[in-house]
């Protein structure tokens, strides 16, 4: 069973070159303590179970015991200690996702099946972020190995894993093969080999999933999907992402404070016109931060909040003061005209979608002017030094409604919360949904916040996507889930004879 | 010569903006930011950093690449022998082909023969690869379904020396045409000029056949222009091989060092340079002396 | 060069089908492209999703592109950038090549073997790698492209020159003119470079063509010409996207960049056979 990846992986869930493409290979080889449950709520892997403490400010994970590393040695709450303790928490380690662990202040083992997580404040959120990316490492093998990055017979060979599958080899540019794990905890998977080809570009991609020498991939370029749809032996399946597209404006520019203003830019954006554009019809409006696949605690009462509306958005500008019309045909105040620059990130959508946005502005006469950076340059500037006046961008998030990181205002200027939005109510809400794990109590409180974002914009909200999968029809077993979800049960998958 | 250019693209590759990809992630906190850069000894000045990397360099060691961590060395071992392949087998193709359809061409000046050689040099020249590439896996991959798309080979089989040359094909026509109608023009009017001496003309004056005075004299001394060019020509192909590995999917240097520019992979950037400009020394070394052989009449001054 | 001599170069120029052909086809062209958007007014850069991907019908000669921009004043557009960008690459081109070579050519001596030994380093290094790096450190806005693509192409113009220099410098009434007191540069301007005019013309058609190819092949890296802004290199780029659902729309710039530079070398070629009737 062949699947395709952008680029060459790097074995190790933690390490700072572990990019998108790292994912899909290092969520089969390594499990966490746990994983996406069919239903996204979190559900055990290598934890049979957890529970938080009634101050809720720990949690302690019971491990099972019969699961085993690839090379034989029994997997233990040790392995757990090392690498929380000695990887993702040491300070200059420089781990990837360390950021999501930051209310993790150290994690102690009670005996080798038991695990306690301790908090310096509560974070009901904490299961989700372990079934994200957060694959257990072996200390048997780290330990005492010096830099866990320059390990390349690890991360770049042939690595000690607990997953259905591992490695059988790893061929730079081309594949990484991995074949069963008969020892797996969960029993032997149904096939037998499984190949992460490497092809780059996403046009190939589609011409070997037409010729049949892919089982299963994403389809990035939704702009073939009609193709695929009439392709025989393949199936297109669309599956919910945690994703939502955003334009962030910088709340260090005056202009952008007032609510009505944020508003209006909101009203002006045909969002159905980019949707079917740009994504095929894959996607729905987004007016908060919290995604339709997130059942229990979506709100789809706000989904009409801010239809297409260009004369509303007038009215509001109108009302902000931004109301005589320049020659050049924008707005103006003050005597200064309303235009600005949008940095645009050559990745994915996002240059289409920034030509799409720039001409509803001009309908309603503001002004943006394009600026296309090449990536790395593009976060230098928008990210770490904030330099910027507007953004189009995306949020991908773990399987639960803690969205704190992107919206808090002490994340503000060097944390996540990209435009700078401080507002001490969302604040109170956005702690509130953090300190108890009964989705029972937590619903009412991300309804109000759902709201209350809906009406103050922090982020201009623009649409939640779709993932679109093209699967061939000899492949069996794949849930209803997004890829990488949907590889944490890569051992129930089976290829039919044709 | 090496020290200059390593020089020269190890500072400049620092200028850009942006940092190693590893920093530059969405969702990189400062904290991890900071301790990544002094992992990577990027905290460092940068002509500190240049001798450190030179030190190093003497001593065959190039660095490690910061997008994996892995050895320079061993990141460009992997993918250059693939790229040689690719080059080698398209500067082969070109001059196997090329010198014949010159020749062609020179023989029968003016005819339609020429004509047609002549117009599909140029068209060679001027259509854009990448492009050509595109349209080819259109027609032989997707629509046909005769060849692989890309890579090397087809992954999890055993080596099939059917199935390399599959996947050779396209790569290495549309590589070729960097190279081919230069060849081939070349050949042309080296020949052309070559035919139109004097020494020639009483060659044949004195009855010797058209073929032996084609093939032993002209060719001979027109062959002398043309290896030159072929030693122009590396660079070019090595230039051509980028798109054309970007194309097909090709693993190979030219989309190394996309990727590591791309990357900011500082160590990986200078390193692949430095090679290629040596590989490009090396082989104008290997023309002189090529030239030596052919007309022993030239001398290494 | 006489003028008796350049009056017979452009007889025999029009006497060759091909290069004339490209001649009127590029006079057209280049005609067509800056008047163009005057007649055909639509805006290359106005939006209308809803009408995507249309095939071609009167409103639309050439259809829609992905975002329901009009596709015909995208390739009027794309021309005027791609043209223009490939003029204004080869004048810089052209430029720094005569200095250089002129000059190596003129002065000699230490200074010149410098100046050569400079040249055939940059030869050696494949230009695609250099200009990577230069775009990465410099952005990719036109102007920086146009001088990128310019610094990184003169060399084999300043080789040509170089040698034409050597072979001039030698002649009799150059050194006739030295003799009576003339200063090197005015000898230089006056007396060499015009009879190298024939050498520049040939490079200057030819690297239009290959500075247009340049353009394309960096647009394709995504290091070229950024949108919204249309130019030939990136509308080929944006295009492989819709390969399998509208492929007409990689076609149009492909064919009309293929056709350019083919006219452009049809004519260089056409002019050097003209200009130096020894081939």
């Amino acid at each position: 069973m062949t699947l395709p990846i952008g680029a060459d992986p790097t074995l190790n869930p933690w390490h700072p070159n572990a990019f998108v493409e790292s994912l899909f290979v290092n969520r089969v080889l390594f499990g966490g303590l746990a994983k996406p449950g069919k239903d996204l709520n979190p559900a055990p892997d290598l934890a049979a179970s957890w529970k938080a403490a009634d101050d809720g400010m720990s949690w302690t994970f019971n491990l099972r015991d019969n699961v085993t590393w690839s090379d034989g040695q029994p997997f233990t709450a040790d392995d757990v200690d090392y690498t929380f303790n000695q990887i993702v928490l040491k300070p200059d380690a420089g781990a990837n996702g360390r950021g999501n662990f930051s209310a993790v202040s150290d994690v102690k083992v009670v005996d080798p099946k038991t695990a306690v997580f301790n908090l310096s404040r509560p974070f009901a959120a904490l299961p989700s972020y372990l079934a994200y990316n957060a694959g257990i490492l072996p200390k048997h093998v780290f330990a005492g190995a010096g830099d866990p990055w320059a390990l390349n017979s690890f991360n770049k060979g042939t690595p000690v894993s607990t997953g259905p599958f591992k490695v059988q080899n790893f061929t730079s540019g081309q594949s990484v093969v991995l074949t069963r794990n008969d020892s797996y905890y969960a029993g032997k998977p149904l096939l037998d080999q499984l190949v992460f080809k490497v092809v780059a570009d996403a046009n190939t991609q589609i011409a070997q999933a037409l010729s049949g020498e892919l089982q299963i991939m994403i389809l990035d370029n939704k702009a073939a999907v009609d193709r695929l749809k009439g392709a025989r032996g393949l199936s297109v399946q669309p599956r919910t992402l945690v994703q939502y597209y955003w334009l962030a404006l910088n709340q260090t520019d005056p202009r952008f404070h007032d609510v009505r203003v944020r508003q209006a830019i909101e009203y002006a954006i045909d969002r159905n016109a980019i949707i079917q554009a740009i994504e095929k019809g894959y996607g729905t409006i987004a007016n908060s931060a919290i995604v339709p696949a997130l059942k229990t605690y979506y709100d789809s009462s706000l989904e009409n909040r801010y239809p297409y509306d260009p004369a509303k958005a007038s009215a509001l500008l109108a009302e902000a003061g931004w109301a005589a019309s320049g020659p050049d045909g924008l707005l103006q105040k003050d005597g200064q005209p309303f235009s600005f620059t949008m940095d645009v990130g050559q990745r994915g959508v996002l240059q289409p979608t920034n030509e799409l946005i720039q001409q509803n502005l001009k309908k309603v006469g503001i002004g943006a002017d394009l600026n296309a950076m090449e990536w790395n340059a593009y976060i230098q500037k928008v990210v770490v030094n904030r330099d910027y006046a507007a953004t189009v961008n995306w949020w991908v998030y773990p399987n639960d409604p803690d969205v704190l990181p992107y919206y808090a205002s002490s994340a503000a200027g060097k944390g996540f919360n990209i435009p700078g939005y401080q507002d001490a109510a969302l604040d109170d809400l956005l702690a509130q949904g953090q300190k108890t794990s009964d989705p029972a109590a937590r619903k009412p409180i991300y309804t109000q916040m759902q709201a209350y974002m809906a009406d103050k914009l922090p982020y201009n909200f623009l649409w939640y996507p779709q993932e679109i999968d093209v699967v061939s029809d000899t492949l069996q077993g794949v849930p209803d889930l997004n890829l990488r979800d949907a590889m944490h049960y890569v051992q129930e998958w089976s290829l039919k004879k044709s | 010569m090496l020290l200059i250019v390593s020089a020269i693209t190890f500072f400049m590759i620092n200028l850009a903006p942006g940092g190693p990809s590893a920093l530059m992630r969405f969702d990189v906190t400062p904290e991890q930011r900071e301790a990544l850069t002094r992992r990577f000894g990027l905290d460092q000045p940068v002509p500190v950093r240049y001798l450190q990397w030179l030190a190093g360099a003497l001593h065959g060691d190039l660095g490690t690449s910061l997008t994996t961590q892995q050895p320079v060395l061993d990141r460009i071992g992997e993918r250059l022998p693939n790229t040689l392949l690719l080059s080698g087998l398209a500067l082969t193709l070109s001059i196997v082909v090329g010198i014949p359809m010159g020749i062609a061409s020179a023989l029968r000046r003016g005819k339609p023969t020429d004509y047609t050689l002549s117009t599909l040099s140029l068209l060679g020249l001027s259509i854009p690869a990448f492009w050509f590439g595109i349209m080819l896996i259109l027609t032989f991959s997707v629509t046909l379904q005769w060849l692989p798309s890309s890579g090397v080979a087809t992954t999890g089989a055993d080596f099939s020396l059917k199935d390399r040359l599959q996947h050779l094909i396209m790569p290495t026509i549309v590589l070729s045409t960097a190279a081919l109608p230069t060849v081939v023009r070349f050949t042309r009017s080296a020949m052309l000029e070559v035919l139109g001496q004097d020494y020639i003309r009483t060659a044949t004056a004195k009855g010797l056949s058209r073929t032996v005075v084609t093939y032993g004299h002209a060719l001979r001394n027109a062959l002398v222009p043309v290896i030159s060019v072929i030693g122009a020509l590396v660079p070019r192909l090595v230039g051509g091989a980028v798109v054309t590995e970007a194309v097909f999917g090709w693993p190979g240097m030219g989309r190394l060092a996309v990727e590591a520019a791309n990357g900011r992979d500082y160590p990986l950037v200078v390193g692949i340079t430095v090679v290629i400009a040596a590989i490009v020394i090396l082989t104008s070394l290997l023309v002189d002396l090529a030239y030596t052989w052919i007309d022993p009449r030239i001398r290494l001054a | 060069m006489t003028p008796r001599a350049r009056h017979g170069a452009w007889y025999r120029l029009v006497r060759q089908p091909l290069p004339c052909a490209s001649l009127v086809l590029l006079v057209a062209l280049h005609l067509a492209v800056v008047l163009g958007p005057r007649v055909w007014t639509i805006s290359p850069q106005a939006t209308d999703p809803i009408n995507a991907l249309l095939d071609p019908s009167p409103e639309h000669p050439l259809g829609t592109d992905e975002l329901g921009r009009d596709e015909l004043a995208r390739m009027l557009q794309g021309g005027q950038v791609s043209l223009v960008v490939g003029f204004c690459a080869m004048l810089t081109s052209i430029v720094l090549g005569l200095l250089v070579g002129a000059l190596a050519g003129f002065y000699g001596g230490v200074a010149s073997a410098i100046l050569m030994r400079v040249t055939d380093a940059m030869l050696a290094i494949p230009g695609l790698f250099l200009i990577l790096a230069a775009v990465t450190v410099f952005g990719a806005n036109p102007v920086t492209i146009i001088l990128i693509i310019g610094a990184t192409s003169w060399m084999a113009v300043a080789r040509v020159i170089f040698g034409e220099t050597l072979r001039w410098k030698a002649t009799e009434f150059v050194q006739a003119a030295q003799a009576l007191g003339a200063s090197g540069p005015y000898v230089l301007a006056r007396h060499i470079l015009p009879q190298t005019t024939a050498s520049v013309v040939v490079s200057a058609t030819l690297g239009v063509g290959i500075a247009i190819l340049t353009e394309s092949a960096l647009s394709y890296l995504g290091l070229g010409i950024q949108p919204p802004t249309a130019s030939w290199g990136n509308m080929l780029q944006n295009a492989q996207q819709y390969m399998f659902t509208a492929p007409a729309l990689a076609v149009y710039p492909g064919v009309v960049v293929t056709v350019v530079v083919l006219a452009y070398n049809f004519l260089g070629d056409g002019l050097r056979d003209a200009l130096d009737p020894r081939l």
